[in-house]
């Protein structure tokens, strides 16, 4: 049977790929079932996250670098930072008192969201708050070693499960 | 706590039971790791439960050892 001749795909399509679909890189490269696992897996511990901690998990002004690690989760973080800029919008904050200082202003406008976002039960706090983004936050950077592992592969020319490769080798000689 | 609610609003985790929470994410270290590195996916499973025994064992030696430092550690 002639054998299908596929062209490797370029790292760069799979370093974009592999971020916004967790294991989409993998199935780039020809490893669809390690692709499929990285997917739910990735998901799971993602949205488990995100189900222990509410809309707030993925939220920049509160913890900037959980924030940053939950974005490397790809489609999953982009969905998280657009429920919780939702969460945002929806609050409306009194009037303020004018301040000079930029830093200070910026302090008040937090408080009085916080207590608002407390007043209606999704204001995210202690220990809840450590176990929900550790838990989005690992998913991401398990995310970007799948990324940095497919782009590697890619950039090789490596193609397909290794058992199969080495089996076609054997073959061959 | 019902379903509509649930990714919206945080749920109550008891601070002294949470250690338990480590062990799915131990879970998923090991089947991402092995998932990338196994050799034959079809041995993957044999591989994430040996990886997560180590872990899981690696973990507690360290926390018997800190708990250990913390302890006896001398207090001037």
């Amino acid at each position: 049977m002639a054998r299908r001749k596929t062209s490797n795909p370029h790292p760069v399509l799979v370093l974009a790929l592999g971020w916004l679909i967790p294991g989409a890189g993998h199935v780039c490269i020809g490893r669809a079932w390690r692709g499929v696992i990285i997917f739910l897996v990735i998901g799971a511990t993602f949205w488990a996250g995100v189900g222990m901690g509410g809309v707030l998990t993925v939220d920049p002004a509160t913890d900037r670098w959980w924030f940053y690690s939950e974005m490397c989760a790809g489609a999953h973080g982009l969905v998280g930072w657009y429920r919780q800029h939702r969460v945002y919008e929806e609050v409306h904050l009194p009037e303020m008192p004018r301040i000079a200082n930029r830093a200070e202003a910026m302090e008040l406008r937090q408080f009085h969201m916080n207590r608002i976002l407390a007043d209606k039960g999704v204001a995210l706090v202690y220990p809840t708050d450590v176990v929900a983004r550790a838990y989005a936050g690992v998913a991401g950077l398990l995310n970007l070693l799948c990324v940095f592992d497919a782009t590697v592969l890619a950039a090789m020319g490596v193609r397909g499960e290794p058992h199969r490769q080495r089996d076609a080798q054997e073959g061959e000689a | 706590m019902t379903a509509a609610t649930l990714f919206v609003n945080p749920i109550y985790l008891s601070p002294t039971n949470q250690l338990w929470l480590m062990l799915p994410l131990l879970v998923t270290v090991a089947v991402i790791h092995k998932t990338m590195r196994t050799a034959d996916i079809r041995r993957l499973l044999r591989d994430v439960l040996v990886l997560v025994a180590y872990m899981a064992a690696g973990t507690v030696v360290l926390a018997v050892v800190l708990w250990l430092v913390m302890t006896h550690w001398p207090r001037s």
